[in-house]
């Protein structure tokens, strides 16, 4: 009997995972979130938005009486976008703070990064910034992805241009990451079904700030078509400077950057700059909606930092509170992890609706091919 | 009345250690080690471990900077290099945890070659410039060369299992880097008393003497700059397990500064100043977000969420005051103590 409890004993203490109860982070009055996004420095235009749907939604949980008559309280941990700090992070929300669930993981690199330790505790997670296929196949029990997949997004837009504007000549700049990388793929998939042809493509390290050389080689190929594969500071770039050099060519860029500032930083040179996403715009139906909704919980300075990104955070989190309103009486991971996967999709109004399944830990988003109005700065869906 | 400690021979100069009281504490100091995984939780097990990496680090670059007085801001190529070195030789190739350390130490030391020769005839910022220069290169070559280094994906380190025993668990992980945690300080405590670290030190003090006294100033650079590099890129293949994943974005820039900020902070020259630097570094933020905790739930909440900025303002805050107040940093601030304590009521 002694020896098996020293069995047992040895046990916990070399699995970390096993040392927490299953249902760490809930009291009699309230249900501790954690998550991880870049709060502060450039990358926090995506982090702090992010932010505000998941607090929207937590309002809104704890204004209809939270889950199981408790209140929902959300601790943001700050990586910076830094790898090394979000596994800290992670660690810290999990084991010190005992949070019950992760919302956010920041983004795809800093998640695919804290996968092992999310994975070895089993906590229930939500990724809903940067879907990349890592994060789900194979899938992992306990982590839910919500969106598309870059490549996925990538194929769809370009499927959509050269049926669009056929016979044109296409110009690719891209990232030299794995973000470049599943556009690239996304166009290469494309090709197998259209005709693209594809005069100059690049790759330009990440922190490139000029693309005057780039810009000049576009202008020399004819380019008709420009995807220009950058995040925010480079899509300005690109544009600025095709708008310099007096060429127009129909530029798509893609939903990371696919945001009001971006749009206002370049002028009225974005008017009518391609873009896909899964995320409704703002100035839609259900975009307004949401921002309305937004009012009623967020301040009016947050309301006006309200982008895309806020509406991913929101869905994800809805869904995550819906499978723990569906565990009421057996708040555990285990039951939340099990309502996410048999769960009915959610329909959040601002996205296609969300559900996963049996070995499917990705909601697999159905996009939206859209085009940029400077006057609104936003996005209206084509056709 | 004993007003200090004298030492009257060169043997005495050169001993490990010189008194029951410094072995004493040496003693405490090692039980602690053993003991630290039964006293914290996971996290603070974690934080432990980063500290000595940290401080395994830390003491690499007081060799070139502490010792020989060379400014580096290229450490992260360094780690970036051990790092790659480790993941790529036990991951891809399937080599044993051993032999890749080892690779994590020499990759970086012959990478340090190529830096240290054309920075030998440089000094102060421009070898800062140049070894800066140095990370950005070790980048971009990380990025460019993805069929062996998988770019911008990174690769996924396991925790290792040399000569049989699997390094699995953090308490198993935390045993092997304090591991070479103690053979990193044996090391450089046996470097520092040996005709090789007295040459580097009398660079740092003086190089054109030193150079009249016979010391081959480009030798001994290029000793400091490899041995450093070696130490660099053990620490580096450390935190790329300890992250268990190695991807560039994993060593910004700001480990470069913070590994700068460690020697000040500790005391520059000095290896407990290193250890106490990199204690004081990795356990500041902790320490405030403690502190930020007792003003209620919205203080701590607004550290969290500001972590990175608030973090960035005590690095500078501490540096600038120590540079200011306390040039010797925590060795500094101890010697004071312990001279005030020998010599009280008297002031000098």
């Amino acid at each position: 009997m002694r020896f098996t409890t020293a069995i047992a004993a040895s046990l916990l203490l070399v699995s970390p995972g096993a040392l927490l109860a299953q249902d760490q982070g809930v009291t009699d009055t309230e249900i501790l979130l954690g998550e991880v996004e870049p709060l502060t420095g450039p990358p926090s235009l995506l982090g702090v938005a992010h932010n505000l749907g998941v607090r929207l939604a937590i309002a809104e949980a704890n204004a209809n009486g939270g889950v199981a008559d408790r209140q929902l309280r959300l601790i943001a941990e700050d990586d910076g976008y830094v790898t090394s700090r979000t596994i800290q992070s992670v660690r810290k929300l999990i084991s010190v703070d005992e949070v019950f669930a992760l919302t956010a993981l920041s983004g795809s690199g800093q998640a695919i990064a804290s996968m092992p330790i999310v994975e070895q505790f089993g906590i229930p997670t939500m990724i809903p910034i940067g879907p990349l296929p890592p994060l789900y196949e194979p899938p992992v029990d306990n982590i839910f992805v919500v969106g598309q997949s870059y490549t996925e997004g990538m194929r769809q837009l370009a499927i959509y241009l050269a049926e669009t504007y056929p016979d044109m000549n296409w110009g690719v700049v891209l990232q030299d990451d794995d973000y470049g990388n599943a556009l690239h793929e996304g166009i290469q998939q494309a090709m197998e079904e259209v005709d693209i042809n594809i005069v100059y493509e690049t790759e330009y390290a990440r922190g490139q700030t000029d693309f005057a050389s780039e810009m000049l080689r576009v202008r020399d190929a004819e380019v008709g078509v420009l995807i220009a594969g950058g995040i925010i500071s480079e899509n300005i770039a690109m544009v600025r400077e095709t708008e310099r050099l007096g060429i127009d060519p129909v530029i798509a860029t893609f939903w990371p950057g696919r945001v009001p500032e971006v749009l206002a930083a370049i002028g009225e040179a974005s008017d009518g700059i391609y873009s896909v996403d899964y995320v409704a715009p703002i100035q839609s139906e259900e975009g307004q909606a949401f921002l309305e909704l937004a009012a009623t919980y967020l301040t009016e300075d947050e309301v006006g930092r309200v982008n895309r990104y806020t509406m991913t955070g929101y869905s994800s989190t809805r869904v995550l509170i819906e499978a723990m309103r569906g565990c009421a009486d057996d708040l555990t991971w285990a039951c939340t992890i099990e309502r996410l996967q048999s769960n009915a999709p959610l329909d959040t109004n601002v996205m296609a609706p969300i559900g996963f399944g049996e070995g499917n830990r990705f909601s697999n988003s159905e996009v939206t091919i859209m085009r940029a109005d400077y006057e609104t700065l936003s996005f209206v869906p084509v056709d | 009345m004993r007003s200090g400690y004298y030492k009257e021979t060169l043997v005495e100069h050169i001993n490990l250690t010189d008194t029951r009281l410094q072995r004493a504490w040496i003693f405490i100091g090692l039980i602690a080690l053993v003991a630290a995984p039964y006293f914290f939780d996971y996290y603070g097990l974690s934080l432990v471990t980063l500290m000595i990496i940290t401080a395994i680090g830390a003491m690499g670059l007081n060799i070139l900077t502490g010792w020989t007085g060379l400014i580096s801001l290229g450490q992260t190529a360094f780690m970036v290099l051990g790092a790659y070195a480790y993941a790529i030789s036990t991951e891809s190739w399937d080599w044993s945890p051993l032999a890749g350390f080892a690779l994590a130490g020499l990759v970086p030391a012959a990478a340090s070659v190529l830096v240290g020769v054309p920075s030998l005839r440089l000094t102060g910022l421009y070898l800062a410039i140049t070894t800066l220069a140095s990370a950005f290169i070790v980048n971009h070559l990380v990025l460019e060369f993805d069929d062996l280094t998988n770019g911008s994906s990174g690769i996924f380190v396991n925790r290792p299992t040399i000569l049989g025993f699997s390094f699995d668990t953090d308490q198993k992980f935390y045993y092997l880097v304090a591991g070479f945690g103690l053979a990193t300080i044996l090391a450089c405590l046996n470097l520092r008393r040996s005709r090789i670290g007295r040459a580097l030190i009398a660079i740092r003090d003086n190089d054109n003497a030193a150079r009249v006294m016979g010391i081959n100033l480009r030798t001994y650079k290029l000793y400091a700059f490899v041995t450093s590099s070696f130490i660099v890129g053990i620490s580096g293949a450390l935190y790329g397990i300890f992250l268990s994943f190695v991807t560039v974005d994993g060593f910004p820039f700001l480990l470069a500064i913070e590994a700068l900020a460690i020697l000040i902070v500790g005391g520059m020259g000095s290896i407990a100043g290193a250890i106490l630097g990199a204690i004081f570094i990795i356990g500041l933020p902790e320490v405030t977000s403690f502190a930020f905790s007792a003003f209620g739930d919205r203080a701590q909440s607004m550290f969290a969420t500001s972590a990175h900025e608030i973090k960035g303002l005590l690095y500078g805050l501490v540096i600038i005051l120590f540079l200011r107040l306390q040039p010797h940093g925590l060795m500094g601030l101890w010697q004071d103590a312990k001279r005030l304590w020998s010599l009280w009521p008297l002031r000098y």
